[in-house]
C-alpha cells in the first residue's frame, strides 16, 4: 500500500514536471530547430506558407500529447496534474521568454560592453552624466508631459463634444480613431512628408515650407499683398514664379531644428530675458515629433472617455441642467469627477506607452539631432555601439519609470474590487 | 431617449470643434493619399495643393505606384512575411493562454494565485527590459553552470524567433484578459458539466471556448493589430539589411528613412497599402478591439 503511494507521489511529480518545463521545452525546441532547418532548405514561397501551418497549428500538438500522458496517471490525482498541464506552457512561455530575460538585463546592467567584467555602478553613472543621455532623458520627460497633456486634453474634448451630437457620433469618433489602427511607423510617414524639406531652388512639397516660401517677408505690410511675388515654383502663364528672391522666406528643415534659433523671429527676442531665452531654447523638432504621437493617440482617448461619459447617470446631468450651471459648470464639476478613474487608467497607459515610444523616432530622425528617447537610445547602445551594458541600463530606467504606475494601477484596481 | 431632448447640448460652437478637429486629423493622410497616385516626377515638380489649385493633379493621378511597389520592389514580399510573422505570433499566445485561463478559472490546485500573482506580474515588466537576453537566447541558448538547457540555435532572422518573442510579451495580457472573461461565464453550466462526467478537455473545447469567442476575438484583434504594426521586434530579431526578411512595417520603415532618395511616390504608396490590413481589421472588429485596447491598457 505504502509502496503504490510512493509510485504514485513519483509519477505526480513526473507528469508535474512534463508539464511545467519538458513537455514545452521539447516543444519549443522541436519547431525552432525544425524551422531553423526549413529556412534554409526550402524556398521563400514555401516557407511562409510551411510558417503559416505551422506556426499556427503546432501549438495544439503539445497539449494534444500532454492529454495523451495524462490519461496514464492515476485516477484519484488526474485532476491536479491536468491543472498543471493546463497553466504550465503559459507559465513556462513566460517564465522563459519574459521573466528570465528581464532578470538577465538586471544582471548586465551591472556589467562591462561585452557582459564579461563586473563595473559595479558604471553604467548608471554614465546614464546620467553623458552628455546625451541627459538630452535624451530630458526628451523623455518633455515628451511624457505634453504628450499625455495634450491627449487627455483633446480627447476629452472630442469625446464630451460627439456625446452631445444628435447625430454623426460615431463618425467623428471613427475619424479621431482611425490612426490609432494605423502602424507608428506608417504615421511617421505621413509626417514627415508635411514637414519635408527641400533645398531651394526645388518645389517645397511639405505643406509647412510650401505655406511658408508662398508668404513675403514684407507681406504683414500695407499694400503688398501676400503671394503676390512669391510663388513655390508655379508656372502662371508660361513664367515660372518660385521664392528665390531675398523678400521671400526660405524652407526650414523643420526636423533638423533643435531650437529655434535658426528661425528669423528668433533675431527679435532678447537673448537676456527669462522667457525669450526658453523660447529660444524650445526644441523644435522633438515637439514636431511629438505631434505625431498626439495625432495617433488622441482617438483612443476619445473612445475611451465617450464610454465614461455615457455610463454617467442621465439623472445627475439632468438635475445639473435644471440647476442652470452653464456647460463648462457641467463639464468641471460633473463629467470630469465622475469619470476621473478612467482619466486615470488612460493617462497611465500614455505614460507606458510614451515611455516605450521607439518607432516614431527611429523612422524620423534616428535619434539624431537632440531627439532621442530612451527606448531609441536602448537599441542604440545594443546594435549600433554594441554596448550590452549601458543598453541594458537604459532598460532598466525604462522598467523604473513604468514600475510605480503600473503598481499605482494595480492599488487602485484592488480597491475599487473590493469597495 | 432623453438623448433627443437635449437641446442645450446640441449648440453649433461644438459642432465647429468637433469639424475643426475632424478635418485637422484627416488632413496629413489626405494629402499623403494624394501623391501616391502621381507619378513620381509630379510630385516633385509641383505640390499636391498647387496641382489641386491649378487642376492639373485629376489628369495625372495614376495606379503605377501602387503596382511599381508592390511588384517591382517586392512589398508583396514583406507583406507574405507580415502574415507569416503575426498570424502564429496572434494563435500561440491564445492558444496557451486559453488554456491557462480555463484552468485558472475553473480547476483547483496547489499554488493557484501565486502563479496568477506571477503570470499578472509580469505584465510590468516593458518589452525592452527582455530584449537584449531574449536575442542571446535564441542566438546561443542558455547554460547552466556549464550544462546547456538550451542548445546553440541561432534562430535570430527567423519567423520562429518573432513567433516566440511576441508570444512571451503577449501571454501575460492574454492569460489575464481570458481568465477574466471566463469568470465571467455562468458556473453552473461548466460544473454541471463536470457533473455529467465530462472531461476538463472536452469541458474546455465543446464548452468553454465557444463561449468565450468575444473574449477571445477583443485580445486578437489587439494582438493581430500590435503584431502587424510593430517595427521594434521585426527590427531585433528579423532585421532590416536582409530584403528577405522585411516585414511590412520594417519595408514601409526602410522607404522612409531615406534609402530610396526622394521616392515619395514610392513611400506614399507603400504606407497607404500597408494601412488596408488593419484598417480593414479595425473597422471589422472595432469593438473587440477597444475592448482589447483598454483590458491592454495596465500592460507594461
Amino acid at each position: 500500500m505504502r509502496e503504490q503511494t510512493q509510485q504514485e507521489k513519483l509519477m505526480s511529480i513526473g507528469i508535474s514536471m512534463l508539464a511545467l518545463g519538458i513537455f514545452p521545452l521539447i516543444w519549443f525546441l522541436s519547431q525552432a530547430i525544425l524551422f531553423r532547418e526549413l529556412t534554409d532548405a526550402i524556398s521563400r514561397n514555401l516557407l511562409v506558407v510551411v510558417a503559416l501551418i505551422i506556426g499556427s497549428s503546432f501549438i495544439f500538438l503539445l497539449f494534444l500529447g500532454m492529454d495523451k500522458i495524462i490519461k496514464l496517471a492515476p485516477k484519484d490525482n488526474r485532476d491536479a496534474l491536468e491543472a498543471r498541464m493546463f497553466v504550465g506552457p503559459s507559465l513556462f512561455m513566460i517564465a522563459l521568454f519574459l521573466f528570465y530575460p528581464a532578470l538577465r538585463t538586471f544582471y548586465i546592467s551591472f556589467k562591462d560592453r561585452y557582459s564579461n567584467d563586473f563595473v559595479g555602478l558604471d553604467n548608471y553613472k554614465w546614464a546620467f552624466t553623458d552628455p546625451e543621455m541627459i538630452v535624451t532623458i530630458r526628451n523623455q520627460i518633455v515628451w511624457l508631459f505634453f504628450v499625455v497633456t495634450f491627449v487627455l486634453l483633446i480627447g476629452l474634448v472630442v469625446g464630451w463634444l460627439s456625446d452631445r451630437l444628435n447625430k454623426g457620433e460615431a463618425f467623428f469618433k471613427s475619424i479621431v480613431f482611425l490612426p490609432m489602427a494605423i502602424s507608428a511607423v506608417g504615421a511617421s510617414a505621413i509626417f514627415k512628408f508635411i514637414y519635408e524639406y527641400r533645398p531651394p531652388p526645388l518645389t517645397q512639397i511639405g505643406i509647412i515650407n510650401g505655406i511658408r516660401v508662398s508668404v513675403d517677408r514684407g507681406s504683414t505690410l500695407p499694400g503688398i499683398k501676400p503671394g503676390e511675388k512669391c510663388m513655390n515654383n508655379r508656372i502662371i502663364d508660361g513664367q515660372l514664379k518660385d521664392f528665390k528672391n531675398d523678400d521671400c522666406l526660405n524652407p526650414i528643415g523643420w526636423l533638423q531644428q533643435r531650437d529655434l534659433s535658426n528661425l528669423p523671429f528668433a533675431e527679435n527676442l532678447n537673448p537676456d530675458n527669462f522667457f525669450s531665452s526658453i523660447l529660444v531654447n524650445l526644441p523644435v523638432n522633438t515637439m514636431l515629433l511629438m505631434l505625431i504621437m498626439i495625432w495617433m493617440f488622441t482617438g483612443f482617448a476619445a473612445v475611451v472617455f465617450s464610454a465614461g461619459i455615457k455610463s454617467i447617470p442621465q439623472e445627475i446631468m439632468e438635475a445639473g441642467q435644471i440647476d442652470g450651471a452653464s456647460e463648462m459648470r457641467v463639464f468641471r464639476s460633473i463629467v470630469i469627477p465622475y469619470i476621473k478613474s478612467t482619466i486615470i487608467v488612460v493617462g497611465t497607459y500614455m505614460v507606458v506607452t510614451v515611455l516605450k515610444a521607439f518607432d516614431i523616432i527611429y523612422v524620423s530622425t534616428r535619434g539624431d539631432l537632440e531627439t532621442n528617447l530612451l527606448a531609441v537610445k536602448m537599441l542604440d547602445e545594443f546594435s549600433k555601439y554594441r554596448n550590452f551594458g549601458r543598453s541594458a541600463t537604459v532598460a532598466v530606467l525604462i522598467f523604473v519609470c513604468v514600475l510605480p504606475i503600473i503598481i499605482g494601477t494595480a492599488i487602485r484596481e484592488k480597491e475599487n474590487t473590493q469597495s | 431617449m432623453t438623448r433627443n431632448t437635449q437641446k442645450w447640448y446640441d449648440k453649433p460652437i461644438s459642432k465647429l470643434i468637433l469639424v475643426t478637429i475632424a478635418i485637422t486629423w484627416m488632413f496629413p493622410i489626405f494629402g499623403f493619399m494624394l501623391s501616391s497616385f502621381r507619378p513620381g516626377e509630379s510630385i516633385k515638380r509641383e505640390s499636391w495643393w498647387d496641382a489641386i489649385y491649378t487642376g492639373k493633379i485629376w489628369t495625372e493621378l495614376t495606379l503605377d505606384n501602387y503596382s511599381e511597389i508592390f511588384f517591382a520592389d517586392n512589398l508583396d514580399r514583406s507583406f507574405y512575411n507580415s502574415f507569416a510573422v503575426t498570424i502564429p505570433s496572434t494563435i500561440i499566445p491564445i492558444t496557451i493562454a486559453a488554456f491557462a485561463a480555463y484552468a485558472f478559472a475553473f480547476m483547483e490546485f496547489r499554488g493557484k494565485e501565486v502563479l496568477f500573482l506571477f503570470v499578472v506580474g509580469s505584465m510590468i515588466i516593458p518589452l525592452q527590459m527582455s530584449l537584449i537576453p531574449l536575442v542571446q537566447l535564441f542566438k546561443s541558448g542558455i547554460e547552466v553552470f556549464g550544462i546547456p538547457i538550451i542548445p546553440e540555435l541561432d534562430l535570430n532572422g527567423t519567423f520562429v524567433a518573432t513567433w516566440f518573442a511576441h508570444t512571451g510579451f503577449g501571454l501575460p495580457l492574454a492569460t489575464f484578459l481570458l481568465r477574466d472573461f471566463m469568470m465571467g461565464l455562468p458556473k453552473s453550466v461548466i460544473e454541471s458539466a463536470k457533473i455529467d462526467g465530462a472531461s476538463n478537455m472536452t469541458t474546455f473545447f465543446k464548452l468553454v471556448l465557444p463561449l468565450s469567442v468575444a473574449g477571445i476575438a477583443a485580445f486578437g484583434t489587439f494582438q493581430f493589430l500590435w503584431v502587424y504594426n510593430d517595427f521594434l521586434v521585426a527590427n531585433v530579431f528579423l532585421g532590416v539589411y536582409n530584403p528577405e526578411n522585411l516585414v511590412v512595417t520594417s519595408h514601409v520603415s526602410q522607404l522612409a528613412v531615406g534609402a530610396y532618395g526622394e521616392a515619395w511616390h514610392l513611400r506614399t504608396s507603400g504606407a497607404i497599402i500597408s494601412m488596408i490590413v488593419p484598417l480593414i481589421v479595425f473597422f471589422s472588429l472595432q469593438r473587440f478591439f477597444i475592448r482589447g485596447l483598454i483590458g491592454g491598457a495596465v500592460k507594461g
